[in-house]
């Protein structure tokens, strides 16, 4: 594939003061989260716990999770919400820049007038477009990682049941961190692989931003609606956040669960791919 | 001589659009073919065609011997959109080393004198660069490893007068060298100097192909005779190179298509007391043209 890697290190170039700006939001909103746990640690748990069920979910509040706890308090600070939604944001805007945002302008068609073929272009794209992901993913995991020890949350705290006994709660780890920063990464890729597909398939900037954030907030939507009645379960199948909520990876560890979004977004780089061979080009 | 571009029933329809009908065309090595037409006419969907970046909807185009899609003939092509736009932080030294590194011809020799050429600050980001600055980015990179074919749009769109000129020398300098040239315009002047032939393109149907020389022909001269006393337009019947003859303001106004020595004798049995010549320029030709391919619809 001819040009592969200068598509690639051009278009992550290209984006390097862009990638710059989320690592800096990114670090700033969880850092100054971090920074929160030594006030809140002490009252958070009693005021969610009489919480609707829709709340406790829009919060990502889980039956056996202790917003008191470090690790409780990461969760519904950071990565039941904030995380996920910022890099599924990211996900949408590099997606749909990797085809549809130059085809729009007519860049991509100047590019196509090279000695390179629309394979080379698709995967470079779709493979610079992950990468950039996982650097402001990595970046934003890391900045937790060395905020644990700053705001004393890797030490145990103890916790006292309703029936009054009282128990030790480790404090949060690098590895907790590092596998609820993979799977906020994996949600991001699974839509930053939709956003592919719709740009690859569409050619259109507007209408794939729209339609893969339209994707996006009806996950959440389905799947809150689902907390609020069981005869609304079988909708959350069809939702991300059934699997990134339920399973709560910062507090249980990665499970294999983690591999369906990145399924996804292989699928969908290879379907945007195919289709992406054989239609016209937008006309700029 | 080989064929380098050649389309045989190139057809293309959006909808209940037809862009390009069944167009035949073939351009031969070394040749500068000018494809003009109104805007709209279909002249950017044939290069997107030739290029591979839409597929027709019938008919077949080919480029150098094959598909507008093969990088390998791609590698040979130098082309320029009818509007172009790069990302808008790259500059033009980014330009021309990424699509001149996809082609191989980041090094050319010739770069720096093209930039030179166009009077083009190569530092400055695209995202501030006006019209015909852009445009200037554009006709370097198309320039730029000495390409067997330009497919050109519009070229000298947003250029000034002067950079008019100084394309025009270039593409004379290239023809020169060998190298085959498709362009496209709705300014026959643009192209009178380096065209061989035109082929005018009105609906996305050919409407009619020329050699300049034929074109110039019919930029066909206009003599004005007077007569001291009354001369009727019948009195030039049979003589030869005359298109149309009319009565005006008290004048015969004499239409010629070849030469007027044959003319000039029957006005001077008739005692024309003063002549006078008035010759059309090309964008008249070209107007008439459209019209009277218009008119027969």
């Amino acid at each position: 594939m001819n040009g592969f890697w200068r598509i690639y290190r051009r278009w992550v170039l290209d984006r390097r003061r862009s990638t710059l700006f989320w690592i800096l939001g990114l670090v700033v909103i969880i850092v100054a989260t971090a920074a929160f746990y030594p006030s809140l640690s002490d009252s958070t748990g009693e005021s969610l716990d009489s919480s609707s069920g829709a709340m406790s979910s829009l919060l990502g509040l889980s039956p056996g999770i202790d917003p008191s706890t470090p690790l409780g308090f990461l969760w519904i600070g950071l990565y039941a919400n904030i995380v996920p939604w910022m890099i599924m944001a990211l996900g949408i805007a590099l997606g749909t820049a990797a085809i549809a945002g130059d085809e729009d302008t007519g860049a991509l068609e100047y590019m196509l007038a090279r000695p390179v073929t629309r394979t080379a272009i698709a995967f470079s794209r779709f493979t610079a477009a992950v990468s950039v992901l996982f650097v402001v993913s990595t970046f934003s995991a890391l900045s937790l990682v060395f905020s644990i020890p700053l705001f004393g949350l890797g030490d145990a705290v103890t916790t006292t049941a309703p029936n009054g006994s009282t128990s030790i709660v480790p404090g949060a780890k690098s590895t907790d961190v590092l596998a609820g920063s993979f799977a906020a990464f994996a949600v991001g890729a699974g839509i930053l692989g939709i956003a592919f597909l719709l740009g690859a398939v569409t050619g259109r900037k507007n209408v794939t931003v729209g339609v893969a954030s339209g994707i996006a907030i009806a996950g959440y939507v389905l799947y809150t609606l689902s907390q609020m009645t069981s005869s609304l379960e079988f909708l959350t199948w069809v939702s991300p956040w059934r699997w990134y909520i339920d399973d709560v990876m910062l507090i249980n560890g990665l499970d294999w669960d983690v591999l369906l979004p990145f399924g996804l977004a292989a699928l969908c780089g290879l379907v945007g791919w195919q289709v992406f061979l054989r239609r016209d080009l937008q006309n700029p | 001589m080989s064929t380098v571009i050649e389309t045989d029933g190139l057809s293309k329809q959006f909808g209940d659009l037809v862009a390009v009908n069944n167009l035949d065309l073939a351009v031969e090595r070394g040749e500068c073919y000018a494809f003009l037409g109104r805007n709209g006419s279909g002249k950017s969907t044939t290069a997107r065609m030739l290029l591979d970046f839409i597929r027709p909807t019938a008919g077949s185009s080919a480029i150098l011997g094959g598909s507008g899609g093969d990088p390998v003939i791609r590698s040979r092509v130098g082309y320029l959109p009818g509007d172009l736009n790069l990302p808008r932080a790259m500059n033009g030294n980014n330009a021309f080393d990424f699509f001149g590194g996809l082609s191989g011809v980041a090094d050319d020799p010739e770069r720096n004198d093209l930039v030179e050429r166009f009077g083009l600050d190569p530092t400055r980001p695209f995202r501030d660069l006006s019209t015909g600055n852009r445009r200037k980015v554009g006709l370097v990179l198309a320039f730029m490893g000495d390409p067997e074919l330009l497919i050109l749009d519009e070229p000298t769109s947003g250029l000034d007068p002067v950079l008019q000129e100084e394309f025009r020398d270039l593409l004379a300098e290239r023809k020169s060298r060998g190298a085959t040239i498709w362009l496209t315009s709705h300014v026959m002047a643009e192209v009178e100097r380096v065209a061989d032939r035109v082929g005018l393109i009105r609906d996305g149907l050919m409407a009619c192909e020329l050699t300049m020389a034929e074109l110039k022909s019919q930029a066909a001269s206009r003599i004005h005779l007077t007569f001291p006393g009354s001369v009727r337009p019948s009195a030039f019947d049979g003589v030869p190179n005359i298109a149309d003859v009319s009565a005006q303001d008290g004048t015969i106004v004499v239409h010629m298509n070849g030469p007027v020595a044959a003319m000039l004798a029957r006005a001077g049995e008739l005692g024309a007391s003063e002549i006078e010549t008035e010759r059309q320029d090309l964008d008249d030709v070209f107007l008439q043209l459209f019209d009277a391919q218009g008119s027969e619809r």
